[in-house]
């Protein structure tokens, strides 16, 4: 059902991960991805694996859940490496027949390919799941905070509260959606059979109080905000402030050595893709 | 004669995966044909679970559901008339509409049926009486209607559809009291005029002390106790083991008990408790 989606989804804990500052996770998750993408030959993709896999242990999360946030992506991998298989025609030829020509190269950009997007998944999925909506909208808006001087004053801030909000309600609405649709069903509406058009009119039962409902959520809201002197971000203050400790700056150091090796290990050896 | 069975039921929600949860386990049941049943329990003991089986909206991960001795789960096709037969309203059921008219949302159901337009128009009017729905209200958008009209039209579009069970999961949580009274009032009328089976889950217990004849009580999943009003109510130390509580009335009661009053306990209605007073003053001469 809708509910099996892990992507996006914040697991509580307790790991160096969670525990980190959320600004420095925003873009050490950033400068990973751009590393991974840096990488050009296979001692540095190593390097890349290896740091994935070290950023997954340390988040302490179980491997089950890691391993459903890339069920989804498999059509993915399998699509990419089969082009990249069959269509590349780099380096020396190993078998070739009226139809298909497999290389070197086909095979080393196929290895390539999949290695850099499971690390790719794996390292932007621990974001969110270590990071809880709250803190990594709260990190959003103060790395965003230096627009402020380009007259956007309450933008920022607004933004940032749109965003929470946004992802506080993605459950509720999920689970509405739950409830309306057995109760549509309850009244013998047919949601699995029938043509595209006919399957589309059937979903209008659920959409419509949906929407209602969110119209109605978003007044409740409102009116429960400015009963508690909401007015936007200028003079607030903050219950817990961020500020960087030292087992931030370890974090920020390891990333530095991650950054650093790659790019030596590009100068050093020779690139293959 | 029994209508609806249910053998060795269970249901697991998120089957094979970390977030497994057991809702209910090992469900026998027996709804005999034309009683009146209450489902009681603490939140999350499996009452919700339990009658989302009755119309196959939920399919047992073990067991079977019978209606008039046929498994509904047998097929798509059975699953979707027990919808029909077995009418649920679930909690709130007010958020859930949607069309453009009361009218259209009561007829949504009828119409899901494949009936004819003139038996439509009768069963939506019939249903629109009984719950008191005038003319007026029903050309009117449901989302101008009042809390109580709403939550009225909505069990309107489930008893258009005529089912020989009606099952209402909480059908006066939130309302006001005159709101609550019409619900119920509704609900007593609706059994008197067709003599359906109803099956109600509440958490008042005195709405379910003054409609059901027979009672349910859910604990942890699994049937703790399935008897007579009378029965259940008279053992307040068990529901308070479960944390439940008797009715006011009957709380009453039992304070009077405690304090050296010689009155019976096994009260559970306005109108016991009216009679077994007046028997109590009478006899120590206050009264006459």
């Amino acid at each position: 059902m809708v509910r099996d989606i892990t992507i996006g989804q914040y697991f509580p804990g307790n790991s160096v991960l969670h525990n980190a500052d959320p600004r420095l996770k925003l873009v050490l998750s950033f400068v990973a991805i751009i590393f991974i993408f840096v990488c050009n030959n296979f001692y540095s993709l190593a390097l890349v694996a290896l740091f994935s896999v070290v950023a997954v242990l340390s988040s302490k999360i179980s491997l089950k859940i890691i391993l459903k946030g890339l069920r989804p992506m498999l059509i993915l991998l399998i699509f990419t490496s089969a082009l990249q298989l069959f269509y590349n025609k780099q380096g020396e030829v190993l078998f070739t027949s009226r139809y298909l020509t497999i290389t070197t190269g086909g095979i080393y950009t196929t290895i390539f390919m999949v290695i850099r997007i499971i690390c790719l998944v794996l390292v932007s999925s621990l974001l969110t799941y270590t990071t809880s909506p709250t803190q990594l909208t709260d990190g959003i808006e103060r790395l965003l905070s230096p627009l402020k001087v380009f007259g956007l004053k309450n933008g920022v801030h607004t933004l940032a509260m749109m965003m929470t909000i946004a992802l506080r309600f993605i459950p509720t609405l999920i689970d509405e959606i739950d409830k309306i649709t057995s109760a549509q069903k309850a009244r013998g509406a047919n949601l699995e059979t029938g043509g595209i058009v006919k399957r589309a009119k059937a979903l209008l039962p659920i959409f419509i109080p949906l929407l209602v409902n969110s119209f109605r959520h978003a007044f409740e809201l409102s009116l429960a905000m400015s009963a508690r002197c909401y007015n936007g971000g200028e003079g607030r203050t903050r219950m817990k402030q961020l500020k960087l400790q030292t087992r931030d700056y370890i974090l920020m150091f390891s990333m530095l050595i991650f950054v650093g090796g790659v790019i030596a290990l590009n100068i050093i050896f020779e690139s293959v893709i | 004669m029994s209508l609806l069975e249910l053998k060795n039921v269970s249901y697991t929600y998120s089957s094979g995966t970390p977030f497994e949860i057991t809702a209910i386990e090992d469900i026998n049941l027996t709804i005999e044909k034309g009683s009146f049943v209450g489902i009681i329990g603490h939140t999350g003991s499996g009452k919700s679970t339990l009658i989302q089986h009755f119309n196959a909206l939920l399919k047992p991960t073990t067991g079977q559901v019978l209606l008039n001795g046929k498994d509904i789960n047998q097929s798509k096709q059975s699953a979707h008339e027990a919808r029909f037969k077995v009418g649920l309203c679930f909690q709130y059921p007010e958020y859930q509409l949607f069309e453009t008219t009361v009218y259209r949302d009561i007829a949504f159901g009828p119409t899901n049926m494949g009936l004819s337009e003139d038996e439509i128009k009768e069963r939506v009017r019939e249903a629109a009486e009984l719950v008191g729905l005038t003319d007026e209200l029903l050309k009117k958008s449901p989302f101008e209607l009042s809390g109580g009209e709403k939550r009225r039209a909505a069990i309107a579009g489930i008893i258009a559809m005529r089912p020989e069970v009606l099952v209402l999961d909480e059908p006066t949580a939130g309302l006001d009291p005159s709101g609550r009274k019409k619900i119920l009032g509704m609900i007593s009328e609706f059994r008197k005029s067709t003599n359906s089976t109803v099956i109600i889950v509440s958490h008042s217990m005195e709405d379910v002390a003054s409609l059901a004849e027979k009672i349910i009580v859910m604990n942890k999943g699994r049937i703790y106790k399935y008897a007579d009003v009378h029965e259940i109510f008279t053992k307040s130390e068990e529901l308070a083991a479960l944390g439940l509580e008797v009715p006011p009335v009957t709380s009453i009661f039992l304070k009077l008990k405690e304090k050296g009053l010689d009155v019976n306990t096994d009260i559970y209605t306005k109108e016991q408790a009216e009679k077994e007073l007046l028997r109590y003053l009478k006899r120590e001469g206050i009264a006459w």
